[in-house]
Parts: C-alpha cells; structure tokens; sequence
C-alpha cells in the first residue's frame, strides 16, 4: 500500500514560546514534528510492513529547518519526501493555504491512503485533514485510534474517537485519515534509519513550482500568551476555624466564586 | 630402599618398590604420563579448544590486557597467594584460604620428594631430605593437609548446611569436595599406616620424633593393634589409591570448573588496569561509516570478554551482591557469563566447518538460537542497574555489567527495542537535554533570586559548578543545588553555573544503551566547557562525576573533575566552613554509598568525615557499606524505568537503613536521595526515618539555611506551588 503522510514541524512543547508581533519568535526554539504527526507516520509504517509492499512519502510545508522534521519521518523509515521548501508562503499561510500546497504536492504522488496528525499542536487549527481531502476530492476520516485495511486495498475499516466512545467507519480508498492519540506507539528511530536517512530522497520544491498561487483565507491579526500563573498564597490565621474563615471570604470577595 | 642410611628420614617408596627393578616406580611414571595425557584429552572433550577457537574469533574492540607485565605479574602474584579479593568474604574466603594452600603445600612438597627420589638420588647420590629438613618437611606437609580438610569441611558445611540461595548446584560441585577429601584423607591413612609400621617401635631411629607427623602420628593410634602384615598390605592398597586419586584429580581439572585453578590465575593477569570498569568505547566517527552498533552475535564481544567465561567457576558472589537478584528479578551476572559460555559451545556446533575451522556466520544464514532473547533474556538485559557490585566481588576480575551494556546498545540502537516508559527519556535528552522533558530554558530557575554567578556574565571562575539535571529540574533535589551555592558563597569559593548554557552528561543514556545520544550530549557539554577554558568542575551528581571525570575523555574533554562531597571535605577541614549549630532530631545517621561515587570512584571517607564534622548525631553503619553497598535501584538508566519484576530495589535500601537503627538516611546522590525518600514514602516510614542530601545539612549547621530551616524543609517554591 502506498500512503503519504503530511508533516508539520513545530515548536517542542516544552520550549519558551515569546509573542513576536502576531506571530513567535522563532529564535531558541526547538522544533520537533508535531507529535500527532508521529502517529500518522508510524500508521503509514506499519500498513506498509503489514502488507509488506508499497511506500511511504513525506510531505511538509515549511521553512528550511522544516527538512528536520522531514528527516526523522525518513528516520522512523518513510522512503522518499516532498519538501515545499517556501518560507515566504510557509509565513502567511493559513490552514487553507497550507491545504492548498500539500493538495499540489500530493497530487503527484501514488498513494491509496494519506495520514495527517488530527491537528499541530501549534496553531490547533485541526482543518488541514478536511480540506485537503476537499480539495483532492477523496473521503476524510477524523479522530482515527484504529485503521484497517482491505486486502485488495479498495477499502479501509477504521475506528474514530468519538464523545464518551467509539465508532467504527467503512471508507473506500484513497482516503484522508487524521490520527488521534491512541492509534498507535509511535517508534524511535533506530540509528541506521537516522544514518539511511540522510541519504533518502527530498524533492524540494517551491509553491510557485508546483503553481500554488491562493492566498490565505485568514489573517492572524494578534497573538497573547496566556496570563502567567499567580504565586500561591498561604493563608494566614490563629487556628483552623479562623483559617476557614479567611478562605470563604476570598473565595467570596476576591475570587467570586461563592 | 633410598639406601641413603640416613637416619632421620623415610623411606620414600617404602612397602611400594621392592629389591631388584623398581617396576612399581615405572609403573608411577606411566601412571603420571598417561594423567597428564588425559588431561589433555580431557579439555578437548569438554570442549575447551572449541571455545577457544570461538574466542579467538572475536573481533571486538578492548582494552590494553598485557602492558606493564611485571606489575601485572606481581598483582596477580599477590592475588593468588595472598587472596587479597577472595578473602573480602571471610567464611568462602577463610575455606578457600586452607584449601589453596593445603593445595600448594602438598603440590611443594611432592615436588621435593620427588626431585629426591626421581632426579637428584639417581643422578648424584645425595639424600637432602634427612634431619631438621625432613622434620620441617614432615610437619609443613601434615599441617597443611589438616589446613586443606578443615577448609573442605568449611566447604561442605556451607554446601549442605548454610546452603545461600545464590549458590549455584552442579552434580560436580559435591563430587569435587568429597573427591579432594578423599583424597587427603587416603594420603593421612597411608602415612599414618607407615609411621604404625616403621617409626611406633622405640628402637626406631625415627621414634623420638614421630611427632613431626603429627595428623599422621594421631591417625596410627586407630591401626596400633594391626600386624606388621596387615599393615602393610593395607597400605599399598590405600598407597595406590590415593596414587590414582591424585592423578584421577589432575584430568577432573580438565573436566569440571577446578580448571579455574589455571584460567583465573591467567584472567588476573589480564585484568583491566583503568580506573573504571572499562565499557567498549565507540569512536565517535563509527557513527558515520559502522552498519552495527552494539552486540548481538557472540563473535562481535572482544576476545577477552569471552576468556571470562572461562575464568568463572560459578562462586556466586556476584550473584550474592547483585542488586536485581536480591529483589528477585531475573538477573544472575554469573549466569549470565554461563550463559555466554554455554552460547559459545552452541554456536561452535554451527561455526565449525568439517575441518574444524571457525566460521563468524552472517546473520542471514545464521539459523541457531540468538544471543539477546534465546541465550540471555531481555527482562535480564534490562534488570541491571549498573552498580559495579559484580565487578567489585568477582574474584576472577570478570566484568558481567559491562557485557550487557553491549548488549543494550545493540537493543537501543539497532532495533529500537527498550521500555517503552524510555521513549520519553530519550526524547527529552534530545529536544530538552534532560530525561525529565522539562523546557531547557528552564535549567536555571532553581538559582533565581540566590545571585549565583553565571559563567557567560563572570567570564572566568576558578571552578565551575555543573549542577546537573536533578539538582536543576527535580523538586527534591533543587533544594540540595541551593544549598550547595550557599555553601560555596559562605566559603568564597570561587565558582559559576552555566545556567541555561549547560546540558544533560548523558550518563543514563550511556548506560541505558544509547550511545548516539550520550555522544551528542557530552560533545555539546565538552564544546561549552572548552569555550569557556573551563579546568576544575565540582558536580552534584555522582553519575555526572563519573562521565565528566572519565568517560568525556574518550571524546577529548579533559577537566579536572570533583564530587561536591571532596571539596566540602576540603573547605570544612580548613575551616572555611564552620558548622557552628548542632542540627537537633537528626538521631543517629547512616550514610547511603552511591554506587557511582563508592565502588566507581573509591570515594568512601569524605561523605563520613563530613557527617562526623556535623557533631549532630552518632554515625551508623547500614549492612552493606562502602565498597559493599547495595544500590537505591537508580543506575543504569533504571531510574527511568518502571520496577515491574520482583520487590523493590530501594526498599530493599531503606529497610536496611531502618534496621542500622538510623533515624536520618544521608545521600550524596541525587538518584539515592529520591529513591530513598521514595522507600522511606513507601513503606510509611516517616514517622521513623528521614533522608537528606549531604550539602542540606552542612548548609543547616553552617547556618546558611534561613529560608529552608522548617522541619519539614518546605521552601518557598513548594509554597508556591
């Protein structure tokens, strides 16, 4: 089976994000791929090794440093990649956009299936899944913990995280599938993947190759950290019922939340 | 019939060799070859030269085994003859004592009788054994011999008696000790039946001093009713059965584990000569151009790692220590060396060709049982928390750890195959460069609002203090990082931190088996040291000690390193820090050895000398100590991973701090420190045992710790939190 998988390389969750005009700055940070990505990646992986046939594209939207991101889905064991190499539209691009290029990438390539995280944990858009499918004009299927597929490869047999349980969704192929936490362990990279992949294959294009010409449909206009976490405060009294006391009253005055 | 006509002297084939040819003496000869001939024969059928062929085979990479001879000669002399490791166990180590040199005493002395008897009579006529040197011979032999059975009794009455739950039961174990037995015991009748024959009757020129034999003396009171017939024809059959006892022991050698009397000696001599258990080094540029990492075929161990298996006789004392075994996990390091042995003699069946040469099979033709799984379990692979205790207790100088940590790299590397729970591990090594993932932007929070110098503001210090991952990100372990800086100001120290500019040492992903991580971290490190002409650094933690100290030289970064335990040593007995106030309801204190500072690096005085200095509480000792030590359960990377097999390694620990009768378990580690504050959590003990970093109370009594004093030592952060 072939499938693609769409990368984003974000900043690592534990990295200090600062607010730059409306964006970050991007100075210091650590990128990685985005963790939902891994389980993209690591689904495209194991249908390839279970049907024991077909291969595994990369595609990625971003700046040069995005080639790091790219490199460790070669390293986990994906065998070629797309690289829209484009920072100028990578900066404005909005999830249409960044759908839109992906879309272009992809459409030259085979695949009976394409992976994406369910969304980056960066801008938390979660859209890219759906339009891409739109615009390709295939089926999607969101929120995937579990993908089974079909041995003649016309269908695929997948369960969905849905409220409070589970949904089990049939879905002809070629299809978009966003993976949710759940659908699978995904693996660490062994050191001859990380040395083999140095040398796989990146086609590195820009959005103007592959004529990529809409814009953004959104603008991000600002962008606030959230507010930082108040000090704790020790609550102050002679005895526990005078501690109580003080307690209800800045629940009451301050707080207002009795 | 020497015919020597001396006096004072024996016989020496008395009752055996009559007048005439000596066909009886021929017969010995023949006997003597045909033992030694058999000896041979004996380790071919026991499969020695296969195994030899099969480590002679291995292409792995060591260190230097055969510099510096002499001194090598003389360490191994010393080893031998003064059992300088056996004896570390005194009750195996007594009984060896008496056996060794019963051994080496009648080995002596039956050279001499027979360079007497065989060469220097026949040759020149000259009889030496005679007078006060037959005396002395005569009582040098019955001593030892009686060393030799009270050393074999020792032996039994711990195989069938004490029984250790470590101890290993082979068929050939009680074979061996009821054989040597035998043997003494037979050589005691025979001597005893000849002094009963020759020396009892008063005009015997040898009477008045028959007591220069005296086991032999006191056994010939049982045959005094005998007749001269009866003893004597008892005698040469007890002769020529300690004769062929004697001869039937040299070719059991070739067969069974007592070959360890020739390959230990050798495996001494051969010993690592580096100040750390050496673990293969990896150059950096194999990363480029090597296909393989680690160890999964048997070949790719060095040569001299599969000589060990040949040095291990199965004592055990590696398993007694080992940390994973007394917590009822699967790991035996003796067994583990068997199973390496026993591997190389399965492997030989496929290796082999029809000419007997030794093939290294390519993994794809290769179809017999693997070496990870099949030989050696992964759950055993993984159980080790590298704390050296094996290497410290062998007494072969076997290194068992440092054949897994192959075998690990192998697993971690090549085939992405580790707890799951490590994943994390590593990838908060890479992105954040530390195991806990927390953001490196973070690493100098803990000195906020403390005005620790920062190297990249001071420019140059004389020493820089590398905090380490816990001392910067674990809760627990801020607390000892802050007070060690109080400490270091109070005393004018002259010192920096790298705050954010410092990264993880890498030990645990050295020791968990990832190598790759481990290099790119410590090279991170090196770079940043040597930018900042760094010389002397003082560390938290033991386990950075160790890769700074000796591991970054391999990556060419050589800094003069200490734990902070032997600077605040130095500044408290030169009065640079003066520990003015008592600190109350420490009650008595036991101080836990850190694997990584004791056997690793022999610091053992100055974490107590520092502790006597506190004068708060009498120091206790726990049951195992210094170079005995049994570990918190953290090395190795296992501090990281979930104990799912067996009991718990760190209650262990803290149950023998309880039972020392301590009130305050004291750590110098910052892996001890929370694995015993875990132990003491665990098990409810709080209400009688405490734990503390070193540094907190030597910043308590030096009076530095205001913020910090409360009971509890809750701090501000905490509060905050």
């Amino acid at each position: 089976m072939n499938t693609v998988v769409c990368v984003k390389q974000v900043p690592d969750t534990e990295t200090l994000i600062k607010v730059q005009g409306a964006g970050i700055a991007t100075e210091g940070i650590k990128w990685v791929m985005n963790p939902y990505d891994e389980f993209a990646v690591e689904e495209a992986l194991q249908q390839k090794e279970k049907m024991k046939a077909g291969a595994v594209s990369i595609v990625s939207l971003g700046p040069a440093r995005a080639i790091e991101a790219i490199r460790t889905g070669l390293a986990m064991g994906a065998d070629t990649a797309v690289h829209i190499n484009d920072a100028a539209y990578y900066d404005k691009a909005d999830p249409y956009a960044t759908a839109a290029a992906l879309a272009a990438a992809v459409k030259g390539l085979q695949y009976d299936a394409i992976f994406l995280g369910k969304q980056a944990i960066d801008d938390d858009a979660a859209q890219v899944p759906a339009m891409l499918a739109e615009m390709l004009g295939i089926p999607v299927v969101t929120m995937v913990i579990k993908f089974e597929v079909a041995a003649d490869k016309s269908k695929a047999t997948v369960t969905r995280e849905i409220e409070g349980g589970q949904a089990v969704v049939e879905v002809p192929l070629p299809a978009v599938f966003s993976a949710q936490k759940g659908l699978n362990e995904p693996r660490y990279a062994s050191l001859p993947g990380i040395m083999k992949a140095k040398k796989k294959p990146v086609d590195v294009k820009t959005a103007a190759d592959l004529g990529v010409s809409e814009g953004p449909k959104t603008v991000v206009k600002e962008m606030t950290l959230p507010p930082a976490r108040q000090a704790g405060k020790v609550i102050a009294g002679d005895d526990a019922a005078a501690k109580a006391k003080e307690l209800a009253r800045i629940l009451h005055e301050e707080v207002k939340i009795v | 019939m020497h015919g020597s006509g001396a006096e004072i002297s024996r016989e020496i084939f008395w009752n055996i060799v009559g007048p005439g040819f000596p066909t009886e003496q021929v017969l010995l000869y023949v006997l003597v070859a045909a033992a030694f001939l058999l000896f041979f024969h004996g380790l071919a059928r026991s499969g020695f030269f296969t195994r030899m062929k099969a480590i002679t085979s291995a292409k792995g990479s060591d260190v230097e085994r055969v510099n510096n001879a002499w001194d090598r000669f003389w360490y191994m002399a010393v080893d031998v003859f003064g059992h300088r490791k056996i004896l570390r166990e005194p009750y195996q180590g007594v009984f060896h004592l008496f056996i060794f040199w019963g051994f080496v005493a009648l080995v002596i002395t039956t050279a001499i009788v027979f360079f007497q008897a065989d060469v220097i009579w026949p040759i020149w006529h000259v009889w030496f054994m005679e007078g006060n040197f037959y005396l002395g011979l005569s009582l040098f032999a019955d001593v030892f011999g009686l060393v030799a059975i009270v050393g074999i009794l020792m032996a039994m009455a711990r195989r069938y008696f004490i029984k250790p739950k470590w101890l290993d039961e082979k068929g050939e174990d009680k074979l061996i000790l009821w054989f040597i037995l035998a043997i003494l015991v037979t050589g005691f009748v025979v001597e005893a039946l000849r002094i009963q024959a020759t020396e009892t009757d008063p005009s015997s020129p040898m009477n008045p001093y028959i007591w220069f034999s005296p086991v032999g003396r006191t056994v010939a009171f049982l045959f005094s009713g005998m007749s001269v017939e009866a003893l004597r024809d008892t005698h040469v059959v007890l002769w020529w059965t300690h004769v062929l006892g004697a001869l039937g022991f040299i070719v059991f050698i070739a067969y069974s584990k007592l070959l360890h009397i020739v390959m230990t000696p050798v495996n001494i001599f051969l010993r690592p000569d580096t100040p750390q258990p050496p673990i293969r080094v990896m150059p950096p540029e194999m990363f480029e151009n090597a296909e393989t990492f680690g160890i999964h075929n048997l070949e790719e161990y060095s040569w001299k790692d599969l000589f060990d298996t040949e040095a291990c006789m199965r004592c055990g004392r590696c398993v007694e220590v080992c940390p994973a075994f007394n917590t009822d996990k699967p790991l035996m390091p003796r067994d583990v060396i068997q199973d390496i042995r026993t591997y190389m003699e399965n492997k030989a069946k496929f290796a082999l060709d029809a000419n007997g040469t030794y093939h290294i099979i390519p993994d794809e033709e290769y179809t017999g049982p693997a070496l990870i799984g099949d030989s050696i379990e992964k759950d055993t692979i993984w159980a080790c928390t590298t704390c050296m205790a094996c290497v410290e207790a062998c007494p072969a100088y076997i290194l068992q750890f440092p054949k897994l940590i192959d075998l690990r790299r192998y697993m971690v590397m090549m085939e992405s195959d580790f707890p799951a729970e490590v994943m994390d591990v590593f990838k908060g090594m890479e992105n954040n460069s530390n195991p806990w993932s927390i953001g490196a932007h973070t690493r100098a929070d803990w000195a906020k609002g403390l005005d620790v110098p920062l190297l990249s503001e001071k420019g140059e210090a004389e020493y820089l203090f590398y905090v380490g991952c816990a001392g910067a990100f674990d809760d627990l372990n801020k607390k000892v990082a802050v007070s060690l800086v109080k400490i270091f100001k109070a005393a004018g120290l002259d010192f920096a931190i790298l705050g954010t500019e410092e990264g993880c040492c890498g030990d645990s992903a050295k020791k968990i088996g990832n190598e790759y991580v481990y290099q790119a971290l410590a090279m991170a490190n090196i770079e940043t040291f040597k930018a900042y002409n760094v010389s002397k650094i003082i560390t938290m933690c033991p386990h950075g000690y160790t890769v700074l100290k000796h591991d970054y030289k391999e990556l060419g970064g050589s800094f003069q390193v200490f734990h902070y335990t032997e600077i605040l040593d130095k500044l408290i007995k030169q009065g640079k820090i003066t520990l003015k106030q008592p600190i109350e309801n420490l009650g008595a204190i036991t101080y836990h050895d850190s694997c990584y500072l004791g056997r690793y690096n022999k610091i053992y005085d100055e974490p107590r000398d520092i502790l006597k200095a506190l004068n708060s509480g009498s120091l206790v000792e726990m049951k195992s100590k210094r170079a005995k030590s049994f570990c918190c359960g953290a090395g190795g990377g296992r501090m990281w991973m979930e104990e799912d097999l067996g009991t718990r390694i760190n209650q262990k620990r803290t149950q023998e701090a309880e039972a020392s009768g301590a009130k305050t378990i004291c750590t110098a580690c910052p892996f001890c420190y929370t694995m015993l504050s875990d132990g003491i959590k665990e098990l409810e003990l709080s209400e009688k045992l405490q734990a503390f970093d070193i540094a907190q109370l030597v910043a308590k009594a030096a009076g530095l710790d205001e913020k910090t004093n409360k009971a509890g030592g809750e701090n501000e952060q905490e509060a905050a939190n």
